[in-house]
């Protein structure tokens, strides 16, 4: 089939030309679709289900909202778990669905089930899906400010009240029309209400109750249509409308009529504008702000959309009024455009050095850049197929992309034709004709297309094993494993096609087979080297193999790392403060961070979130703040030498100086993922299930002693469930029966005084704002005032609120989280020092003995011993398999198992130079790393079947075992060496970048240099001495022969 | 999650030794490579140590944590630079003598003086030949507010008035019989009452004597009053006690009839010890302050007695001038804390 396909190319090759120039255009072409984000999206298929209810209590929200969410969603199929979270005013039910479930479909299901469950929630709530998107969604986020001295047309300077109802009604409706944005997500600043604060002593003195205020407006602001009425043959439509318009119509509202005089709202209440309750604020530079983010819809291209957000919101700015900015404060295409350029550069750089390599060692300026047109097609190619499997382009899937590999394929395809044809011309003496040249790059190629063949199944093979990887690491290097096969197959298949054909079309004319002088001087310093290598076998053998055993032992001495952090340019602080701080508290400490960050010099801009956002995509309690921290350009810096990591310190040490606040420094995805994905994140976490939150507690801290009490356990945590102060107001129900109250009587009062009761809406056209109806703010503020609240009697007069009821205040639930339908605390405990799977196994028996549950209560056991094991599983199984598949290939080139073994030999060679490097360099041991040296897999693969098979050519051309090894090895040297410089020197920008995504790259650009030299030389070393060792009589050449060298181009 | 690699890396590794070992095989001269479960063996340290390297945030949050946990068994102080005082606002007073107001905030309503309230009727039935003082208008003891002929002696009489006041009502006008009825009410609003109902948890605090605010939330006036009665007796309706305030009412700002603000000071007491109400936190379910010592701030649980609107007395736990963190002391409860911050899902 190869030859076919050979012969065709060969034959048909200006077809095959133009083909590969249609395939360059449908690859140019999806690279304009192809989704292109910073960093590979590890966020679960997953729906959240909210439902904001205004004024409920951690335990009420559980009771009447979450458990109700919860029990509808139960029995959906293909759904992981649910977990849920009750707090203050907010239910989140978050249900995770397998992997590959159809989001769509999942939120349909839900939906549907929804539905059910609204029937019995108390009247008013309303449980809402959140927005379609992924941890990768958050892509743009501007904050609207006003210009100091700014001033609204009635002459107030902008106040947080105002740039919120800008947001509301003029930026926001318009952003969401953007293509590709689900959602445009608001926080900070408050929503414009009216509020009606009834004086307490005055309501008393007219004997009315909130109540009949809330019921007065009711009543008198709703506009009717009246049907019509017919006249004259014309219709006249009738409406009555009634709908307030501003304070004063709420002023005139009459509540009563006393004695013949009406009692309006204004002899009651003073109304005003108000401020909301609001769950969250937002700060810019150390300002209070409102700050908006436009969240992106599943699948979409975040480049796209980003740009088309940015452009809209730069076209809403100019009708903005004066004084008053929309700056964009996050862009993520910024950083995915850093991301490609990075991927350009070195694609570019590559491509330049490996024409300059080409053309040093072929002295062939056409061959040269033929050859490096392998490097752009397959990339196109790849692009192509990324589009079409929905493989997902970004930093780990493109920044780790080896180029080295791709090309080496058509360098050792082409070095073999110039030297075929070469050979060829110096024999015949003459310029050769059509049917000749063809004939002869055939031939070549086909002698050489081996290697290049077992090499690409090789790496392919290697690269099983991490397809088969799980969960978060699964989503993480799945795609880049599957771009790497892409990648090569697109290689391998042009230098089946495209290459031959282009040779034969470009290799025209005069071919020097004489060598340059580079190769020449090579040439002669090999062979005495050579010689002297094989002499020494035995000793160069022994050396080797103490090298690679010092090289593995080094290996277990480096760091490791699984997930890179993918460097996003921008840094996040996350600000934890005690539960139970308040919203205005936590600002003022908000401000302080920012003015200390600030002072940090390569601090570009700073803002932040605090609490949640109006939709609850990240529910956070107002002590917490979701701080970003964006960085000058690096050319700004005071010194554009310092990392990074550096700055993140200095940043640090300045946080560290403002008191009362735990930090976590992440990066802005980085901490969107967390939120998202936040299952247990230790390596065990033991999971209480059951009802009563105290025996939660107690059964978790019990456990959390037998832990402690367990050899290598370090940092033994029970989940906070509690501090969040409380005050309860308990009715007294004697004092109730005494003075002929009802328990709703008080709790109504109670509501509407702190919370508000909502009596209505004003509109103003598209715009409307809550009426609401509560106690005048000194009151609310006061918990002895609140005490004495008036609770009206029916008969008249009042009782004081404290008279009926008990007020305690006590630490309460901060929030209840619940998995898969029940309460739950985790026990979580890291383990240090000890293999994690005894510590599991001795845990589990340790609180099984010594842990008696009462009944309804569970465990269950969780956390990432539960990835180790599931990964052990399956690498145990599958590299095993991995490396017999290898072997099997490499046995079926060969025919043997000796040279097959041999071959593989190679592979340990190669990787200890990639060890020797990373260790030079300081590098942890990381998938990417790891990338690299399945890169050298493929790589020594492809030296070693080169060296045999000219080894096995010589064989089979009658030559002595000692003239074989030192023949092959001499003709092998200019192609091995080749690959190695273009490999080499290919990759020596990436290692030495510094630019976004070199993360990424480093390691593996590290370990393939390192690893290329190391194996270049011991395969030019080792190997031939260690043939002339498993050969040490001549091998009968194998009738059967495998496909192997000039045995095909003789037969054909 | 970062055991992985480590498990991948000693397979790679394992997997190397192996084949180095197959490809050498044949020479006879099998390396001592070492098994595969011994390099994996090694590769466990280094599973440990990057674990170590990775979780180091979790670590020094946890440090965080033993670190104050420490402190507090120590009693270490929490040091702060005067910089970062300054910062987050904390401000620090001295803990010293204060009068203490305590205050019982009722509702009450305006009653005119039941006792400077005078009721005028004729003292012989006849007619009314004249009036000379409209409602409202003031009058002075003993001047004419009317004349009556009486229906006996055909002679004309006039009504004086009882008391300096005001005309609150008049129902006489030239020319009507009088009959029996009340033709005038002078009320001498100079003083006023302040009607209180007293719930069943306050009886006991108020007294005869106190002295009282009188507050009105439509204009914001007040007054000092005292209470001048406390009734005997309950009314069983409405579960209270029915108390009296005396308001003096010369330039008539406090109509009768309009619902005030009673704030019943029941003791003023001058305290040695008292701070700011603002620098107390609850700390472990105890009230602590937050005392300056010599380097940095450490809470002390106190034991609080009588409190005002403004500052709270220390029974125990504070010694006279002793510095306390008055302004922003929940930073200081924050930087406790701060280690048990977390972020829960």
């Amino acid at each position: 089939m190869v030859d076919a396909f050979l012969r065709f190319a060969i034959a048909r090759r200006w077809v095959v030309l133009f083909m590969v120039l249609v395939i360059a255009g449908v690859g140019a072409w999806s690279y304009q679709r192809l989704p292109i984000d910073a960093v590979p999206d590890i966020t679960n298929v997953q729906v959240q289900i909210n439902t904001s209810a205004p004024g409920y209590s951690p335990l009420e929200v559980e009771q009447r909202i979450t458990y109700l969410v919860e029990t509808a969603i139960a029995g959906l199929p293909a759904v992981e778990y649910t977990r849920s979270l009750s707090r203050y005013g907010l239910s989140q039910v978050t249900v995770v669905f397998a992997d590959g479930t159809d989001i769509y479909f999942a939120r349909n299901l839900i939906n549907e089930r929804l539905q059910q469950a609204k029937g019995q929630m108390p009247a008013g709530l309303e449980p809402g899906m959140g927005p379609i998107a992924t941890g990768l969604g958050e892509i743009f986020m501007y904050s609207v400010d006003a210009e100091p001295g700014a001033r609204q047309p009635n002459g107030q300077p902008y106040d947080a009240t105002a740039l919120r109802t800008l947001q509301d009604w003029v930026i926001r409706p318009q952003l969401r029309q953007v293509p590709g944005v689900t959602e445009v997500n608001t926080i900070g600043g408050y929503e414009k209400q009216f509020h009606v604060t009834p004086d307490p002593a005055r309501l008393l003195a007219f004997g009315l109750t909130f109540h009949d205020v809330v019921e007065a407006i009711e009543k008198n602001n709703a506009s009717v249509g009246a049907g019509y009425i017919e006249r004259n043959g014309e219709q006249y439509l009738i409406r009555s409308p009634g709908q307030i318009a501003d304070i004063a119509a709420i002023e005139q509202i009459i509540v009563t009529n006393r004695d013949g005089v009406p009692i309006t709202i204004r002899d009651l209440a003073e109304v005003a504008l108000g401020k909301q309750l609001r769950s969250g604020a937002a700060t810019h530079d150390g300002k209070e702000t409102v700050l908006g983010t436009a969240v992106m819809l599943v699948g979409e291209n975040s480049r796209t959309v980003s740009a088309a957000v940015a452009a809209k919101l730069a076209e809403v700015a100019k009708t903005l009024p004066e004084g008053v900015i929309a700056t964009t404060v996050y862009d993520r295409t910024v950083l995915v455009d850093k991301t490609i350029a990075t991927v350009r550069n070195n694609l570019l750089e590559g491509a330049v050095l490996v024409v300059a390599v080409l053309l040093l060692m072929l002295g062939n300026v056409r061959a040269a850049l033929l050859t490096a047109m392998v490097i752009p097609l397959s990339m196109l190619m790849l692009m192509t197929g990324m589009v079409a499997t929905k493989v997902s382009a970004n930093l780990m899937s493109l920044g780790a992309l080896d180029f080295g590999l791709i090309v080496d394929g058509a360098v050792i395809i082409v070095e073999n034709c110039i030297l075929r044809l070469g050979e060829r011309q110096h024999k015949l003496g003459r310029l050769l004709t059509l049917d000749e040249r063809l004939n002869t790059v055939f031939n070549s190629t086909r002698e050489v297309f081996t290697p290049s063949l077992v090499s690409v199944l090789v790496v392919i093979l290697v690269n099983i094993p991490i397809l088969a990887l799980t969960g978060v690491e699964g989503k993480m290097f799945q795609p880049m494993a599957f771009a790497v096969i892409i990648a090569l197959l697109a290689a391998l298949v042009l230098s089946l096609t495209f290459v031959p054909a282009a040779v034969a079309i470009f290799l025209t004319g005069r071919i020097e087979e004489k060598e340059n002088r580079i190769v020449q001087v090579a040439r002669r310093s090999y062979a005495p080297v050579l010689d002297t290598a094989l002499r020494l076998r035995v000793p160069v053998l022994a050396g080797a193999v103490a090298f690679v055993v010092l090289c593995g032992w080094l290996g277990t001495r480096l760091g490791s790392e699984f997930i890179p952090s993918l460097d996003e340019g921008d840094l996040a602080v996350q600000a934890l403060r005690i539960p139970g701080t308040s919203l205005t508290q936590s600002l003022d400490m908000q401000f302080q961070l920012e003015r200390a960050l600030a002072e940090v010099p390569e601090v570009k801009t700073v803002f932040a979130r605090v609490g949640t956002a109006e939709v609850a995509t990240d529910p956070m309690p107002p002590n917490i703040a979701d701080g970003y921290v964006m960085l000058k350009e690096r050319a700004e810096w005071p010194d554009p030498g310092k990392t990074k990591a550096e700055v993140a310190l200095d940043i640090e040490e300045r946080l560290e100086a403002v008191p009362g606040n735990a930090f976590e420094i992440s990066q802005p995805i980085q901490l969107r993922f967390n939120e998202l994905i936040s299952g247990v994140r230790s390596d065990l976490g033991v999971k209480v299930y059951g009802d009563d939150l105290a025996q939660l507690l107690a059964t978790g801290n019990e456990i959390a002693e037998v832990l402690s009490g367990i050899p290598g356990a370090q940092g033994v945590k029970v989940e906070q469930v509690a501090g969040l102060p409380v005050l309860s107001v308990e009715p007294r129900r004697a004092a109730l029966y005494r003075f002929g109250l009802n328990v709703a009587d008080v709790q109504e009062v109670l509501a509407a005084a702190t919370g508000g009761e909502e009596a209505g809406q004003i509109f103003e056209g598209d715009q409307r704002s809550a009426l609401v109806v509560r106690l005048p703010e000194e009151v609310r503020g006061d918990l002895a005032a609140l005490g004495r609240l008036a609770i009206p009697l029916p008969e008249g007069g009042y009782v004081p609120l404290g008279e009926v009821a008990t007020l305690k205040l006590a630490p309460g639930p901060n929030q209840i989280s619940r998995e898969n339908g029940k309460r739950r605390l985790v026990v979580s405990a890291n383990v240090r020092g000890r293999d994690l799977g005894g510590f599991v196994a001795e845990a589990q028996q340790k609180i099984s003995e010594e842990i008696r549950l009462p009944s309804g209560y569970w465990l269950g056991y969780g956390g990432t011993f539960e990835q180790l094991q599931s990964a052990t599983e399956r690498l145990s199984l599958l590299v095993p398999v991995t490396l017999v598949l290898i072997f099997a290939l490499l046995l079926v080139t060969f025919g043997s198992a000796k040279d097959a073994a041999l071959v593989f030999s190679g592979v340990p060679l190669a990787l200890t130079g990639g060890v020797i490097a990373l260790w030079l360099r300081g590098i942890p041991l990381s998938i990417t790393a790891g990338v690299g040296f399945i890169t050298l897999c493929g790589v020594a693969v492809l030296t070693g079947v080169v060296m045999v098979s000219a080894f096995k050519d010589r064989l089979a051309d009658g030559a002595g075992i000692d003239d074989a090894i030192r023949q092959g090895a001499m003709l092998r040297l200019r192609p091995i060496l080749m690959v190695a410089l273009v490999a080499a020197l290919g990759f020596l920008p990436m290692a030495l970048n510094t630019s976004t995504g070199a993360e990424v790259q480093r390691p593996l650009a590290t370990v393939v240099i390192g690893g290329i030299i190391s194996s270049t030389i011991l395969t030019l070393l080792v190997l031939p001495g260690l043939y002339r060792m498993a050969w040490r009589t001549r091998p009968v050449p194998d009738p059967a022969g495998v496909v192997t060298g000039e045995s095909v181009a003789s037969h054909s | 999650m970062n055991i992985l690699p480590t498990t991948i890396a000693r397979f790679l590794l394992a997997a190397a030794l192996l084949t180095l070992a197959a490809g050498c095989g044949d020479t006879g001269s099998t390396p001592g490579a070492g098994s595969p479960e011994a390099r994996a063996g090694e590769a466990g340290h280094a599973e440990d140590e990057g674990h170590a390297e990775h979780e180091d945030h979790d670590d020094e949050q946890e440090g965080d944590h033993a670190e104050h946990a420490e402190e507090e068994e120590t009693g270490g102080p929490i040091r702060l630079t005067p910089e970062q005082l300054q910062a987050a606002s904390i401000t620090v007073s001295a803990a010293g003598p204060a009068t203490i107001r305590e205050s019982l905030p009722l509702y009450g309503v305006i009653a005119p003086n039941a006792e400077r309230v005078r009721e005028i009727t004729p003292r012989f039935p006849g007619v009314i030949r004249s009036v000379s003082r409209r409602a409202g208008d003031p009058v002075r003891q003993g001047e004419t507010l009317a004349t009556v002929e009486s229906n006996e002696s055909l002679q004309t009489y006039a009504l004086p008035a009882p008391l300096s006041g005001v005309v609150t009502a008049r129902n006489a006008n030239p020319g009507e019989q009088t009959g029996e009825r009340v033709l005038f009410t002078v009320a001498d609003l100079s003083t006023v009452w302040v009607d209180v109902a007293l719930f069943p948890r306050d009886r006991s605090r108020v007294r005869v004597g106190q002295s009282v605010r009188v507050r009105s939330s439509e204009t914001g006036q007040s007054a000092e009053g005292k209470v001048v009665y406390v009734a005997p007796f309950g009314s069983p309706s409405n579960q209270t006690l029915a108390a009296r305030v005396l308001l003096d009412n010369a330039d008539g700002r406090w109509a009768p009839g309009l619902y005030v603000t009673v704030d019943v000071t029941l003791a003023e007491s001058a305290v040695s010890v008292a701070v700011r109400n603002e620098a107390l936190q609850i700390l472990d379910e105890r009230t602590v302050v937050f005392a300056e010592v010599p380097d940095g701030f450490q809470p002390v649980p106190v034991e609080t007695g009588r409190s005002d609107g403004e500052a709270t007395e220390i029974v125990k736990g504070l010694k006279p001038g002793a510095r306390y963190v008055a302004g922003n002391s929940f930073i200081l409860k924050a930087e406790l804390g701060k280690g048990e911050a977390e972020h829960e899902h």
